[in-house]
Protein backbone atom coordinates (compact mmCIF):
# COMPACT_ATOMS: atom_id res chain seq x y z
CA UNK A 1 0.00 0.00 0.00
CA UNK A 2 2.91 2.49 -0.07
CA UNK A 3 3.02 1.96 -3.77
CA UNK A 4 2.60 5.65 -4.16
CA UNK A 5 5.17 7.37 -1.84
CA UNK A 6 7.83 4.70 -2.57
CA UNK A 7 7.26 5.13 -6.60
CA UNK A 8 7.24 8.84 -6.07
CA UNK A 9 10.65 9.08 -4.45
CA UNK A 10 12.24 6.33 -6.70
CA UNK A 11 11.43 8.70 -9.55
CA UNK A 12 13.47 11.62 -8.26
CA UNK A 13 15.82 9.67 -6.81
CA UNK A 14 16.67 6.35 -8.18
CA UNK A 15 16.63 7.03 -12.24
CA UNK A 16 19.76 7.67 -13.55
CA UNK A 17 17.92 8.73 -16.97
CA UNK A 18 17.07 12.04 -16.15
CA UNK A 19 19.28 14.89 -17.27
CA UNK A 20 21.85 16.28 -14.57
CA UNK A 21 23.67 19.25 -15.95
CA UNK A 22 22.52 22.70 -14.66
CA UNK A 23 20.89 23.28 -18.01
CA UNK A 24 17.99 20.81 -16.64
CA UNK A 25 16.73 24.28 -14.33
CA UNK A 26 16.31 26.21 -18.22
CA UNK A 27 13.86 23.83 -19.23
CA UNK A 28 10.49 22.97 -18.01
CA UNK A 29 9.96 20.49 -15.39
CA UNK A 30 8.26 18.14 -17.23
CA UNK A 31 10.93 17.99 -20.20
CA UNK A 32 12.86 16.58 -17.44
CA UNK A 33 10.80 13.70 -16.04
CA UNK A 34 10.29 10.05 -16.55
CA UNK A 35 7.03 9.02 -18.09
CA UNK A 36 4.90 7.96 -15.25
CA UNK A 37 1.56 5.94 -14.83
CA UNK A 38 0.52 7.50 -11.60
CA UNK A 39 -2.63 5.37 -11.66
CA UNK A 40 -5.15 3.88 -9.87
CA UNK A 41 -5.85 0.44 -11.03
CA UNK A 42 -8.05 -2.61 -9.87
CA UNK A 43 -9.12 -6.33 -10.89
CA UNK A 44 -11.79 -8.14 -9.22
CA UNK A 45 -13.05 -12.17 -9.62
CA UNK A 46 -16.22 -12.87 -10.16
CA UNK A 47 -17.72 -16.21 -10.78
CA UNK A 48 -17.75 -16.54 -14.40
CA UNK A 49 -14.39 -14.17 -15.03
CA UNK A 50 -12.72 -11.01 -14.06
CA UNK A 51 -13.37 -7.17 -14.02
CA UNK A 52 -10.67 -4.99 -14.76
CA UNK A 53 -10.26 -1.82 -14.34
CA UNK A 54 -8.08 1.73 -14.71
CA UNK A 55 -8.09 5.65 -15.18
CA UNK A 56 -6.60 7.02 -18.00
CA UNK A 57 -3.81 9.89 -16.89
CA UNK A 58 -0.57 9.67 -18.01
CA UNK A 59 2.07 12.01 -16.38
CA UNK A 60 5.40 13.69 -17.30
CA UNK A 61 6.13 15.22 -13.84
CA UNK A 62 2.85 17.27 -13.06
CA UNK A 63 1.90 17.67 -16.50
CA UNK A 64 -0.80 15.43 -17.76
CA UNK A 65 0.85 14.11 -21.45
CA UNK A 66 -2.37 11.74 -21.90
CA UNK A 67 -5.36 11.96 -20.51
CA UNK A 68 -7.09 8.95 -22.43
CA UNK A 69 -4.26 6.39 -21.95
CA UNK A 70 -5.36 2.55 -21.63
CA UNK A 71 -3.69 0.83 -18.90
CA UNK A 72 -5.57 -2.45 -19.36
CA UNK A 73 -3.42 -4.46 -22.29
CA UNK A 74 -4.07 -7.54 -23.28
CA UNK A 75 -1.54 -9.98 -22.53
CA UNK A 76 -3.33 -12.74 -24.98
CA UNK A 77 -7.39 -12.96 -25.56
CA UNK A 78 -8.70 -14.11 -22.45
CA UNK A 79 -5.84 -12.32 -20.06
CA UNK A 80 -5.16 -8.13 -19.47
CA UNK A 81 -2.86 -6.72 -17.08
CA UNK A 82 -3.10 -3.24 -15.75
CA UNK A 83 0.03 -1.29 -16.14
CA UNK A 84 0.86 1.35 -13.54
CA UNK A 85 4.49 2.69 -12.72
CA UNK A 86 7.01 3.91 -15.15
CA UNK A 87 4.99 3.61 -18.78
CA UNK A 88 8.00 2.83 -20.64
CA UNK A 89 8.61 -0.31 -18.33
CA UNK A 90 5.27 -1.45 -18.05
CA UNK A 91 4.76 -1.79 -21.80
CA UNK A 92 8.09 -3.46 -22.89
CA UNK A 93 7.27 -5.84 -20.06
CA UNK A 94 4.02 -6.39 -21.35
CA UNK A 95 4.96 -7.00 -24.71
CA UNK A 96 7.52 -9.48 -23.85
CA UNK A 97 5.34 -11.52 -21.65
CA UNK A 98 2.63 -11.09 -24.34
CA UNK A 99 5.23 -12.74 -27.26
CA UNK A 100 5.72 -15.51 -24.95
CA UNK A 101 1.99 -16.38 -24.54
CA UNK A 102 1.54 -16.38 -28.16
CA UNK A 103 4.14 -18.66 -28.73
CA UNK A 104 3.44 -20.66 -25.66
CA UNK A 105 -0.35 -20.98 -27.51
CA UNK A 106 1.12 -22.54 -30.80
CA UNK A 107 2.99 -25.06 -28.40
CA UNK A 108 0.48 -26.31 -26.23
CA UNK A 109 -2.19 -26.42 -28.72
CA UNK A 110 -4.97 -24.33 -26.49
CA UNK A 111 -5.03 -20.64 -24.89
CA UNK A 112 -2.34 -20.38 -21.96
CA UNK A 113 -3.46 -20.30 -18.15
CA UNK A 114 -3.65 -16.94 -15.89
CA UNK A 115 -1.30 -18.60 -14.05
CA UNK A 116 1.42 -18.66 -16.38
CA UNK A 117 1.23 -15.09 -17.26
CA UNK A 118 1.11 -14.33 -14.17
CA UNK A 119 4.20 -15.85 -13.24
CA UNK A 120 6.34 -14.96 -16.48
CA UNK A 121 5.64 -11.27 -15.56
CA UNK A 122 6.96 -12.60 -12.08
CA UNK A 123 9.77 -13.64 -13.14
CA UNK A 124 10.75 -10.64 -15.11
CA UNK A 125 9.72 -8.04 -12.42
CA UNK A 126 11.64 -10.07 -10.46
CA UNK A 127 14.94 -10.42 -12.04
CA UNK A 128 15.12 -7.45 -13.06
CA UNK A 129 13.67 -5.68 -10.29
CA UNK A 130 16.27 -2.90 -9.43
CA UNK A 131 16.54 -1.61 -12.96
CA UNK A 132 12.22 -1.61 -13.68
CA UNK A 133 9.51 0.24 -11.75
CA UNK A 134 6.40 -1.58 -12.12
CA UNK A 135 3.21 -2.72 -11.03
CA UNK A 136 1.25 -5.04 -12.62
CA UNK A 137 -1.90 -6.78 -11.83
CA UNK A 138 -2.86 -9.62 -14.12
CA UNK A 139 -6.06 -10.92 -14.75
CA UNK A 140 -8.18 -13.56 -17.07
CA UNK A 141 -9.81 -16.26 -17.37
CA UNK A 142 -8.98 -19.77 -18.09
CA UNK A 143 -10.65 -23.29 -18.31
CA UNK A 144 -9.13 -24.55 -15.43
CA UNK A 145 -9.58 -22.06 -12.71
CA UNK A 146 -12.25 -19.65 -14.17
CA UNK A 147 -11.37 -15.97 -13.19
CA UNK A 148 -7.97 -14.93 -11.56
CA UNK A 149 -6.42 -12.51 -10.27
CA UNK A 150 -2.79 -12.30 -9.65
CA UNK A 151 -0.98 -8.72 -8.52
CA UNK A 152 3.12 -8.08 -8.92
CA UNK A 153 3.80 -4.79 -6.84
CA UNK A 154 7.14 -3.33 -7.04
CA UNK A 155 10.14 -5.63 -5.62
CA UNK A 156 8.34 -8.78 -7.71
CA UNK A 157 6.49 -10.98 -5.97
CA UNK A 158 3.03 -12.72 -6.87
CA UNK A 159 0.33 -13.42 -5.53
CA UNK A 160 -3.58 -14.87 -6.06
CA UNK A 161 -5.73 -12.15 -4.31
CA UNK A 162 -9.77 -12.37 -4.81
CA UNK A 163 -9.74 -8.30 -5.29
CA UNK A 164 -6.31 -6.36 -6.24
CA UNK A 165 -5.92 -2.71 -6.11
CA UNK A 166 -2.46 -1.05 -7.28
CA UNK A 167 -1.14 2.42 -8.50
CA UNK A 168 -0.83 5.50 -6.91
CA UNK A 169 -4.59 6.18 -6.23
CA UNK A 170 -4.94 2.82 -4.35
CA UNK A 171 -3.73 4.44 -1.12
CA UNK A 172 -7.01 6.33 -0.48
CA UNK A 173 -9.60 3.37 -1.19
CA UNK A 174 -8.07 0.24 0.84
CA UNK A 175 -10.50 0.92 3.59
CA UNK A 176 -13.00 1.59 0.96
CA UNK A 177 -12.69 -2.02 -0.40
CA UNK A 178 -12.76 -3.36 2.88
CA UNK A 179 -15.41 -1.99 3.73
CA UNK A 180 -17.86 -2.57 0.81
CA UNK A 181 -16.07 -5.64 -0.89
CA UNK A 182 -18.98 -8.28 -1.02
CA UNK A 183 -17.90 -11.94 -2.83
CA UNK A 184 -19.91 -13.60 -4.65
CA UNK A 185 -21.10 -10.30 -7.00
CA UNK A 186 -22.69 -10.61 -10.14
CA UNK A 187 -20.77 -9.34 -13.47
CA UNK A 188 -23.02 -6.05 -13.06
CA UNK A 189 -22.56 -5.93 -9.32
CA UNK A 190 -18.60 -6.27 -9.68
CA UNK A 191 -18.25 -3.41 -12.73
CA UNK A 192 -20.44 -1.22 -10.49
CA UNK A 193 -17.94 -1.58 -7.58
CA UNK A 194 -15.49 -1.37 -9.56
CA UNK A 195 -16.35 1.99 -11.08
CA UNK A 196 -17.34 3.75 -7.69
CA UNK A 197 -13.86 2.50 -6.18
CA UNK A 198 -11.91 4.31 -9.16
CA UNK A 199 -13.81 7.18 -8.88
CA UNK A 200 -12.81 7.95 -4.95
CA UNK A 201 -9.43 7.17 -6.04
CA UNK A 202 -9.05 9.54 -9.35
CA UNK A 203 -10.98 12.33 -7.13
CA UNK A 204 -8.31 12.36 -4.21
CA UNK A 205 -5.26 11.19 -6.09
CA UNK A 206 -3.56 14.00 -8.67
CA UNK A 207 -1.96 11.79 -10.60
CA UNK A 208 -4.89 9.79 -11.39
CA UNK A 209 -7.48 11.13 -13.74
CA UNK A 210 -9.60 11.16 -16.77
CA UNK A 211 -11.81 8.30 -18.10
CA UNK A 212 -12.65 5.13 -16.06
CA UNK A 213 -11.79 2.18 -18.32
CA UNK A 214 -13.37 -1.38 -17.53
CA UNK A 215 -13.04 -4.74 -19.17
CA UNK A 216 -15.04 -7.63 -18.08
CA UNK A 217 -13.23 -11.16 -19.53
CA UNK A 218 -15.49 -14.19 -19.57
CA UNK A 219 -15.02 -17.08 -21.43
CA UNK A 220 -16.85 -15.98 -24.18
CA UNK A 221 -14.50 -12.39 -24.44
CA UNK A 222 -13.68 -9.37 -23.48
CA UNK A 223 -16.10 -6.49 -23.27
CA UNK A 224 -14.19 -3.03 -23.25
CA UNK A 225 -16.29 0.08 -21.70
CA UNK A 226 -15.22 3.45 -20.93
CA UNK A 227 -17.32 5.38 -18.17
CA UNK A 228 -16.44 9.35 -18.83
CA UNK A 229 -16.60 12.07 -16.05
CA UNK A 230 -20.44 12.93 -16.12
CA UNK A 231 -21.11 8.77 -15.91
CA UNK A 232 -19.06 8.47 -12.91
CA UNK A 233 -20.58 8.48 -9.39
CA UNK A 234 -20.48 12.05 -7.23
CA UNK A 235 -19.36 11.48 -3.48
CA UNK A 236 -18.93 14.27 -0.58
CA UNK A 237 -16.64 16.54 -1.97
CA UNK A 238 -14.48 17.92 1.38
CA UNK B 1 9.10 18.68 -6.49
CA UNK B 2 9.82 22.23 -6.36
CA UNK B 3 8.20 24.26 -3.24
CA UNK B 4 6.11 26.25 -5.62
CA UNK B 5 4.60 23.32 -6.65
CA UNK B 6 4.09 21.52 -3.42
CA UNK B 7 0.29 22.34 -3.13
CA UNK B 8 -0.70 23.13 -6.61
CA UNK B 9 -3.29 25.39 -7.65
CA UNK B 10 -3.14 28.60 -10.58
CA UNK B 11 -4.55 32.04 -11.25
CA UNK B 12 -5.35 33.84 -14.20
CA UNK B 13 -6.35 37.74 -15.00
CA UNK B 14 -7.65 39.13 -18.43
CA UNK B 15 -8.37 42.79 -19.32
CA UNK B 16 -11.33 43.80 -21.35
CA UNK B 17 -13.34 46.46 -22.38
CA UNK B 18 -13.68 48.46 -18.85
CA UNK B 19 -13.95 45.34 -17.18
CA UNK B 20 -11.65 42.86 -15.77
CA UNK B 21 -11.31 38.93 -15.21
CA UNK B 22 -9.72 36.69 -12.84
CA UNK B 23 -9.80 33.43 -11.77
CA UNK B 24 -8.24 30.33 -9.70
CA UNK B 25 -9.19 26.74 -9.42
CA UNK B 26 -10.34 25.82 -6.03
CA UNK B 27 -7.67 22.50 -4.87
CA UNK B 28 -6.01 22.01 -1.91
CA UNK B 29 -3.60 19.03 -2.07
CA UNK B 30 0.01 18.10 -0.73
CA UNK B 31 1.76 16.53 -3.43
CA UNK B 32 -0.56 14.47 -5.55
CA UNK B 33 -2.90 13.94 -2.55
CA UNK B 34 -6.04 16.47 -2.62
CA UNK B 35 -7.16 17.21 -0.10
CA UNK B 36 -9.87 20.03 -0.25
CA UNK B 37 -11.78 21.54 -3.29
CA UNK B 38 -12.84 24.96 -1.47
CA UNK B 39 -9.63 26.43 -0.90
CA UNK B 40 -9.68 29.77 -3.05
CA UNK B 41 -6.58 31.78 -3.76
CA UNK B 42 -8.59 34.89 -5.20
CA UNK B 43 -9.18 37.44 -2.41
CA UNK B 44 -10.98 40.53 -2.49
CA UNK B 45 -8.74 44.10 -1.56
CA UNK B 46 -11.08 46.82 -2.24
CA UNK B 47 -14.99 46.91 -4.20
CA UNK B 48 -12.95 46.19 -7.49
CA UNK B 49 -9.63 45.05 -6.29
CA UNK B 50 -8.67 41.63 -6.73
CA UNK B 51 -5.33 39.74 -5.85
CA UNK B 52 -4.54 36.07 -6.30
CA UNK B 53 -2.37 34.40 -4.64
CA UNK B 54 -0.83 30.83 -6.47
CA UNK B 55 1.88 28.89 -4.94
CA UNK B 56 2.38 27.65 -0.99
CA UNK B 57 -0.76 27.27 0.01
CA UNK B 58 0.60 28.77 3.98
CA UNK B 59 2.61 31.78 2.48
CA UNK B 60 -1.23 32.33 0.11
CA UNK B 61 -2.54 33.14 3.35
CA UNK B 62 0.09 34.82 5.26
CA UNK B 63 0.79 37.50 2.09
CA UNK B 64 -2.92 38.33 1.88
CA UNK B 65 -3.35 38.83 5.84
CA UNK B 66 -0.05 41.02 5.67
CA UNK B 67 -1.08 42.64 2.56
CA UNK B 68 -4.57 43.83 4.08
CA UNK B 69 -3.34 45.12 6.90
CA UNK B 70 -0.99 47.01 5.08
CA UNK B 71 -4.00 48.06 2.90
CA UNK B 72 -6.29 48.94 5.86
CA UNK B 73 -3.13 51.00 7.41
CA UNK B 74 -2.91 52.97 4.06
CA UNK B 75 -6.48 53.94 3.47
CA UNK B 76 -7.24 54.71 7.00
CA UNK B 77 -4.10 57.47 7.11
CA UNK B 78 -4.59 58.20 3.41
CA UNK B 79 -8.48 58.47 3.47
CA UNK B 80 -8.88 57.06 0.09
CA UNK B 81 -9.00 53.84 -2.14
CA UNK B 82 -6.32 52.25 -3.08
CA UNK B 83 -5.33 52.03 -6.73
CA UNK B 84 -4.19 49.39 -8.42
CA UNK B 85 -0.91 49.98 -9.06
CA UNK B 86 -0.08 50.97 -5.60
CA UNK B 87 -1.35 47.53 -4.76
CA UNK B 88 1.20 46.03 -7.00
CA UNK B 89 4.35 48.42 -5.35
CA UNK B 90 3.37 47.69 -2.08
CA UNK B 91 3.31 43.68 -2.99
CA UNK B 92 6.41 44.32 -4.79
CA UNK B 93 8.13 45.69 -1.64
CA UNK B 94 6.40 43.20 0.85
CA UNK B 95 7.79 40.72 -1.19
CA UNK B 96 11.28 42.22 -1.94
CA UNK B 97 11.76 42.33 2.08
CA UNK B 98 12.19 38.87 1.78
CA UNK B 99 14.63 38.76 -1.00
CA UNK B 100 16.75 36.27 0.52
CA UNK B 101 14.44 33.88 2.10
CA UNK B 102 11.10 34.48 -0.11
CA UNK B 103 7.37 34.03 0.01
CA UNK B 104 7.03 31.35 -2.15
CA UNK B 105 3.77 32.89 -3.77
CA UNK B 106 3.35 34.52 -7.40
CA UNK B 107 0.85 36.97 -7.34
CA UNK B 108 -1.59 38.18 -9.78
CA UNK B 109 -3.15 41.56 -9.56
CA UNK B 110 -6.68 42.39 -10.85
CA UNK B 111 -8.72 45.71 -10.74
CA UNK B 112 -10.26 49.41 -11.85
CA UNK B 113 -8.85 52.40 -10.97
CA UNK B 114 -11.09 53.81 -7.55
CA UNK B 115 -11.81 57.00 -10.14
CA UNK B 116 -11.05 56.74 -13.77
CA UNK B 117 -12.05 52.99 -13.85
CA UNK B 118 -9.52 52.34 -16.00
CA UNK B 119 -8.48 48.63 -16.32
CA UNK B 120 -5.17 47.41 -14.80
CA UNK B 121 -3.86 43.72 -14.36
CA UNK B 122 -0.67 42.30 -13.41
CA UNK B 123 1.99 39.93 -12.34
CA UNK B 124 4.93 39.58 -9.98
CA UNK B 125 7.40 36.90 -9.54
CA UNK B 126 8.01 35.37 -5.61
CA UNK B 127 10.81 38.32 -4.84
CA UNK B 128 8.75 41.38 -6.16
CA UNK B 129 9.60 41.90 -9.84
CA UNK B 130 6.46 43.18 -11.62
CA UNK B 131 4.83 42.40 -15.16
CA UNK B 132 2.21 45.08 -16.41
CA UNK B 133 1.16 43.53 -19.98
CA UNK B 134 -2.17 44.74 -22.18
CA UNK B 135 -3.64 41.50 -22.11
CA UNK B 136 -3.40 38.62 -19.66
CA UNK B 137 -1.23 37.12 -16.82
CA UNK B 138 -1.42 33.65 -15.51
CA UNK B 139 0.77 32.29 -12.23
CA UNK B 140 0.73 28.50 -10.60
CA UNK B 141 1.99 25.04 -11.62
CA UNK B 142 -0.42 25.01 -14.93
CA UNK B 143 1.37 28.50 -16.28
CA UNK B 144 2.44 26.91 -19.33
CA UNK B 145 -0.45 25.71 -20.25
CA UNK B 146 -2.47 28.91 -19.54
CA UNK B 147 0.12 30.73 -21.78
CA UNK B 148 -0.88 28.00 -24.73
CA UNK B 149 -4.77 28.68 -24.13
CA UNK B 150 -4.55 32.56 -23.54
CA UNK B 151 -2.76 33.73 -26.22
CA UNK B 152 -5.01 31.68 -28.40
CA UNK B 153 -8.36 32.63 -27.14
CA UNK B 154 -8.24 36.44 -25.89
CA UNK B 155 -8.64 39.19 -28.05
CA UNK B 156 -8.73 43.00 -27.31
CA UNK B 157 -11.77 44.89 -25.89
CA UNK B 158 -14.22 42.04 -24.96
CA UNK B 159 -17.54 42.75 -23.31
CA UNK B 160 -17.84 41.20 -20.01
CA UNK B 161 -19.75 38.10 -21.12
CA UNK B 162 -17.21 37.49 -23.61
CA UNK B 163 -14.75 37.58 -20.94
CA UNK B 164 -16.18 35.49 -19.06
CA UNK B 165 -16.22 32.83 -21.36
CA UNK B 166 -12.66 33.53 -22.84
CA UNK B 167 -11.13 33.22 -19.01
CA UNK B 168 -13.65 30.35 -18.07
CA UNK B 169 -12.39 27.90 -21.09
CA UNK B 170 -8.83 29.30 -20.79
CA UNK B 171 -8.30 28.40 -17.10
CA UNK B 172 -10.30 25.11 -17.30
CA UNK B 173 -8.77 23.52 -20.17
CA UNK B 174 -5.19 24.26 -18.81
CA UNK B 175 -5.64 22.87 -15.28
CA UNK B 176 -7.28 19.85 -16.98
CA UNK B 177 -3.87 19.28 -18.31
CA UNK B 178 -2.14 19.80 -14.64
CA UNK B 179 -2.31 17.15 -12.28
CA UNK B 180 -2.16 19.68 -9.25
CA UNK B 181 -4.56 22.07 -10.50
CA UNK B 182 -8.80 21.86 -10.90
CA UNK B 183 -11.14 20.47 -9.12
CA UNK B 184 -13.79 23.44 -9.72
CA UNK B 185 -13.25 26.99 -10.44
CA UNK B 186 -13.93 30.58 -9.20
CA UNK B 187 -14.15 33.41 -11.77
CA UNK B 188 -14.69 36.93 -11.01
CA UNK B 189 -15.83 39.75 -13.37
CA UNK B 190 -15.21 43.12 -12.13
CA UNK B 191 -16.96 45.94 -13.56
CA UNK B 192 -17.02 48.98 -12.80
CA UNK B 193 -20.31 49.02 -10.59
CA UNK B 194 -20.41 44.96 -9.88
CA UNK B 195 -18.44 42.46 -9.57
CA UNK B 196 -20.00 38.93 -10.93
CA UNK B 197 -18.65 35.84 -9.11
CA UNK B 198 -19.10 32.54 -10.36
CA UNK B 199 -18.18 29.02 -9.76
CA UNK B 200 -17.61 26.61 -11.94
CA UNK B 201 -18.77 22.99 -12.06
CA UNK B 202 -15.58 20.80 -13.50
CA UNK B 203 -14.19 17.54 -13.85
CA UNK B 204 -13.17 16.15 -9.81
CA UNK B 205 -10.04 14.36 -11.28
Amino acid sequence: SACGVIMASAAVAGHSNMKSSHLASLTPQWMNSEVLTGTSIMAVEFDGGVVVGADSRTSMGTYVSNRVTDKLTRVTDRIYCCRSGSAADTQAIADIVSSHMEILEVKLGEPPLVQVAANTFKEICYNYRDMLMAGIIVAGWDKSKGGQVYTIPLGGMMVRQPIAIGGSGSTYVWGHIDAAYQPNMNQEETVDFVRKTLTLALTRDGSSGGVVRVAVITKDGVDRRVFLHNELPEFYQG
Amino acid sequence: MSILNYNGGCVVAMKGKNCVAIACDLRFGVQSQTITTDFERVFELGPQLYIGLPGLATDTQTVYQRLQFRIKMYEMREGRRMKPQTLMAMAQNLLYERRFGPYFVEPVIAGLHPSTKEPYICALDLIGCPCEPADFVVSGTCSESLYGMCETTWREDMEPEDLFECISQSLVNAFDRDALSGWGAVVHIIEHDKVTTRYLKCRQD
